[in-house]
């Protein structure tokens, strides 16, 4: 219980943290999303005002918008939170008031990330109002919705394992951003987040899921569209990354912790 | 002339510093080459993989809108070279008062805040991105004009793409938290990175002429396209002109505006 109440207090010490600065929380988290979006619809505007009844895969214009609107809810919602302070903390000595307190190091940036997520959901739903009525969006029902944001949540947790192991890698490493850029920008363009995956050569999505980028984004985005025809497979290949990023971010600590100078101390 | 040779006589310091700090940490200089490289295989794989589908966009077939995209990336190289490093830093230095020493210097304030910082790593990323450039103006087919401009106008645009990037950053002036600042830059140069006939005509005016960012690459790869627009090149060069003056002019406002947190 009283474990519990760590959890609660660090959340909400978080959740000040977050919101203290809001145009810089906005225009860090909120406004790529946005601006991702805007530039998707512009693009897809322009392809298909040439060919206005042009079927591209499958997607017609509708079709293709409303992809692009739920890869803007899976990216809050499944892929925002990114592991900034964790290199940081090591750097600059920050981590060795967390190991002497009964708190430690990943249940402090766990509960930041828990949240971090809570807010995230807020500005989803949001985003998601104003686009069902503006009319983006046409039909949705709450089972999909619900479906949908607990599929993201799940995969939310396997891009913090991820964030975090990037992150740790500070042990060794003076910089990591460029650790946190890398996997943005390949989660982004292989996850399906910039185009539908159906665009890519066929070779090069048999290949893709193999891996779990796909899972990032285009299946996410398919459950939402009520397409759960891959809803087990795509649970259970996150399950296995989950396992994988899971035990590699254990080994890290363990060893990155013997590397650890207390800088500053 | 004197003053000339005292800035690049203070950049070349800056160069040499930079190189010292970056052969420090020999995997950052991979893993920054390697970020770069995997961004430009991203951008031009996306364009690739939707003209697989489509065979125009707007007026500009395959080989038009991947040189464009090759542009837009030899003007980010430079951006990245020259300038990234340094937009990062001014966030802190105005939290937390360093900036007081650089105000101190006896050069001018934007030049040492901004081109302090070399990214030594990412100059070997030039010869990848001149060759994808070189190789879609072949397949472009530009005119022998077209390819005599062309280091000159990648400059020219990376001229305006750093006076605007360094006015939004002004802003950082008016925020006890600048760091958000630096990612509205970035999103502003991800709407310059297509051309901008995609966007809708209030958009497109808007970010061609009270905020010019679609001018950075439309307009020079235009003129490429076809000579006779060289009107595109007046409206680089004139942009260039004005908001270097304004850039002048919000800069001073900024300093004024500037508490020097640390006396």
């Amino acid at each position: 219980m009283a474990n519990l109440l760590k959890w609660w207090q660090t959340m909400r010490i978080s959740w000040s943290r977050y919101t203290a600065y809001r145009l810089n929380f906005f225009l860090q988290v909120i406004g790529p999303a946005i601006v991702f979006f805007f530039i998707k619809y512009s693009l897809w505007s322009a392809i298909f005002s040439q060919e206005p009844h042009k079927v591209i895969q499958g997607y017609d214009f509708q079709g293709m918008i409303n992809y692009h609107v739920w890869t803007l809810i899976v990216g809050l919602v499944a892929q925002g939170h990114t592991a900034m302070n964790l290199s940081e903390d090591i750097r600059l000595g920050r981590i060795s008031t967390y190991l002497i307190y009964p708190f430690n190091f990943w249940e402090f940036h766990t509960a930041s990330f828990f949240s971090f997520q809570i807010l995230q959901f807020c500005i989803a739903l949001i985003s998601l109002g104003i686009l069902l009525a503006i009319g983006v969006i046409s039909s949705l029902t709450l089972s999909t919705l619900c479906i949908g944001f607990l599929f993201c949540f799940y995969v939310s947790l396997f891009w913090y394992l991820l964030q975090y192991l990037t992150g740790i890698l500070g042990f060794w490493l003076e910089e990591t951003w460029m650790l946190r850029v890398i996997l943005q920008i390949v989660a982004g363009f292989l996850s399906g987040a910039i185009i539908p995956l159906e665009l890519y050569p066929q070779k090069f999505v048999a290949f893709l899921n193999y891996t779990p980028f796909p899972y990032l984004t285009y299946y996410p985005v398919k459950v939402f569209s009520g397409d759960y025809s891959h809803l087990m497979q795509a649970f259970l290949v996150i399950a296995f990354w989950i396992g994988i990023t899971f035990v590699l971010n254990h080994l890290v600590w363990k060893k990155g912790i013997k590397n650890y100078t207390a800088a500053g101390m | 002339m004197n003053t000339i040779k005292h800035y690049l006589s203070v950049y070349r310091k800056f160069i040499e510093t930079s190189f010292a700090e970056a052969a420090s940490f020999r995997l950052n200089f991979v893993l920054l080459i390697l970020m770069d490289i995997v961004f430009y295989i991203s951008a031009l794989a996306t364009v690739s993989f939707i003209y697989d589908h489509v065979s125009m966009i707007g007026p500009w077939n395959k080989a038009q809108l991947m040189f464009f995209v090759s542009f837009m990336l030899a003007v980010d190289h430079l951006h990245m070279v020259i300038l990234s490093e340094s937009f990062w830093m001014l966030s802190t230095d105005i939290r937390t008062g360093n900036l007081d020493y650089t105000l101190l210097k006896p050069v001018h304030s934007i030049f040492i805040v901004f081109f302090r910082y070399f990214r030594a790593s990412s100059t070997l990323n030039i010869f990848v991105t001149w060759a994808t450039l070189i190789y879609f103006g072949l397949q472009a087919n530009l005119t022998t004009l077209s390819w005599i401009s062309l280091p000159f106008l990648v400059i020219l645009a990376f001229i305006l793409l750093a006076i605007l990037e360094i006015m939004i950053s002004t802003s950082m002036f008016w925020l006890t938290e600048g760091l958000g600042i630096n990612f509205l830059r970035m999103q502003l140069q991800q709407v310059s990175r297509w051309p901008d006939y995609i966007y809708q005509r209030t958009i497109k005016k808007v970010f061609t002429i009270a905020f010019p960012i679609l001018v950075i690459g439309s307009a020079p790869v235009r003129f490429l396209y076809d000579n006779k627009l060289y009107e595109n090149i007046l409206l680089l060069i004139g942009a260039i002109i004005i908001f270097y003056f304004l850039l002048l002019k919000l800069w001073d406002i900024a300093l004024r505006r500037y508490d020097s947190a640390s006396s």
